[in-house]
């Protein structure tokens, strides 16, 4: 494992967690982040929604299939298995495993052949897991597992920080503000998408850039832009060549 | 319990007490089932299709309209604060520091009225605000695990039934991304607002018997567009 890169990860995301910082923005980034550090394909964080099912709330790809995969987890697989144990749990092997079915077939379709699923802890409570996934199977090197775990353990620690946690409620207002605003900028992906004839994963990238540029949190900027009081602007006006051509129909025609 | 057994358990409740009254159900049932749902004192729903908060819809008792009343005569309380935050707010015991200092005014108000806890939930979908779910109890205590998550869900329902959106128990099942992005994209394809989508979305799942990810997953895919309809008047286009 790269240390240079180890330590500048971590002082990044300690560094973001001082500031006014927003919660789906920064977990965007430990899952990017997790795939450089571990020598992993993708990454994804899932939160237990008190409603009875797990919940994306992150990933290192916005890919659709990529986040249906993470999600399908809610049903069978190693982040329920994780989650319900609070112990990390790994497949070497999606081919020969038999745990998952369902899961496994769907992994492999994606190109998927090796897994890991590390809790997130609190206290005695697990409240979601770091998802892991890799193209080619084998092991999980103990190295790799040790900083996957201690960043899971940062994605707890920044599900508590923007309020008080005297109070035990706190991490359930936070959970659920956390998951309305990951709908909020699925809500935003859309729009935009569809405004600008782009995909929705070109959407998100579009969407976190202008925030980071108005200095904005991102789903406040969602929130805005959905709302209709709040404009994102197409950089590919600029260059008309990035950006792929969809027809339109006319806006008047629509009354 | 999973999320569709609870669905369709709280789908039941709310039933329950629409028939027990002899009407359709609506998000006043919502309001009435919630209360023996998940044990608490009383319960009030307000409404609200913009960012303010809005009008009290419901209340069943006396307690729980004082406490929509106060919150909107003083500017402060949960009500706000869920507006505000897009998540519940709640507040176990009125009588700590905690609630003390968040609501110097609130806090004693809702005290003298008679609520020793109070539990505010939003009515949201993403950027769709469609009101507030308040709960409360003569005695203070968290809600349990079990009881939060039952309460989300008489939420969620409420929801539903507030946007009059075609909603069943056995419908949408577990979180798509998709339909949230569906949503967006309708709102540009049908120009209209993220509230109308929604109710679109859902009516056009509804009515052509296909499940509501699936139109969800067209849509997103770019293999299913949706029109105006000109029967139906276009939401609040400018």
């Amino acid at each position: 494992m790269d240390g240079q890169l180890l330590s500048n990860t971590f002082i990044e995301l300690t560094d973001t967690m001082v500031a006014d910082f927003d919660i789906i923005d920064f977990l965007h980034v430990l899952t990017s982040r997790s795939v450089e550090l571990l020598n992993v394909s993708a990454a994804g964080l899932l939160l237990a929604d008190p409603r009875g099912e797990l919940r994306v709330v992150a990933a290192s790809s916005e890919a659709v299939r990529l986040l249906e995969l993470f999600q399908l987890q809610s049903d069978e697989g190693p982040c329920l298995d994780c989650f319900r144990s609070g112990q990390p749990v790994s497949a070497a092997d999606l081919s020969a495993d038999r745990r998952w079915p369902q899961f496994a077939a769907a992994a492999g379709q994606a190109g998927f052949s090796a897994v890991q699923a590390l809790p997130m802890r609190l206290r005695d409570q697990v409240i979601g897991a770091l998802n892991l996934f890799r193209g080619a199977a084998g092991d999980f090197d103990a190295d790799s597992v040790r900083v996957g775990q201690a960043l899971a353990d940062v994605a707890t620690i920044s599900l508590l920080h923007e309020r008080s946690m005297r109070r035990s409620d706190t991490l359930n207002e936070q959970l659920q503000a956390a998951l309305n605003s990951r709908v909020v900028i699925e809500q935003a992906k859309g729009k935009l998408a569809e405004r600008l004839g782009i995909d929705v994963n070109q959407a998100f990238t579009l969407l976190r850039d202008q925030a980071r540029n108005r200095n904005q949190r991102l789903s406040d900027l969602a929130r805005a832009f959905v709302d209709g009081t709040q404009a994102i602007t197409d950089p590919a006006s600029a260059s008309p060549r990035a950006r792929r051509p969809v027809s339109r129909r006319p806006r008047s025609g629509q009354t | 319990m999973t999320y569709i057994q609870r669905r369709v358990r709280v789908w039941g409740l709310v039933a329950e007490q629409a028939s027990a009254r002899g009407g359709r159900v609506s998000a006043a049932d919502v309001c009435a089932a919630v209360v023996p749902g998940v044990q608490v004192t009383g319960a009030w729903l307000s409404a609200a299709r913009d960012a303010q908060a809005g009008h009290l819809m419901q209340a069943t008792d006396e307690v729980g309209r004082q406490l929509a009343d106060v919150q909107l005569t003083l500017g402060e309380g949960p009500l706000f604060d869920v507006s505000a935050f897009s998540g519940p707010v709640l507040a176990s015991d009125l009588a700590d520091g905690e609630s003390g200092a968040r609501w110097p005014v609130f806090a004693s108000a809702a005290s003298a009225a008679g609520a020793a806890a109070v539990f505010a939930f939003p009515l949201v979908v993403g950027a769709i605000r469609a009101g507030v779910l308040g709960l409360y109890r003569d005695r203070p205590g968290p809600l349990s695990d079990f009881q939060l998550g039952d309460a989300l869900v008489f939420a969620d329902t409420a929801t539903m039934l507030l946007l009059d959106a075609q909603d069943r128990p056995a419908g949408p099942a577990a979180y798509r991304a998709e339909i949230d992005q569906a949503t967006g994209m309708l709102t540009e394809q049908l120009g209209v607002s993220i509230v109308d989508a929604f109710v679109r979305l859902r009516a056009y799942a509804y009515a052509n018997d296909i499940q509501l990810a699936d139109v969800a997953r067209d849509i997103v895919a770019r293999r299913l567009r949706l029109f105006p309809d000109p029967d139906l008047p276009l939401g609040d286009k400018t």
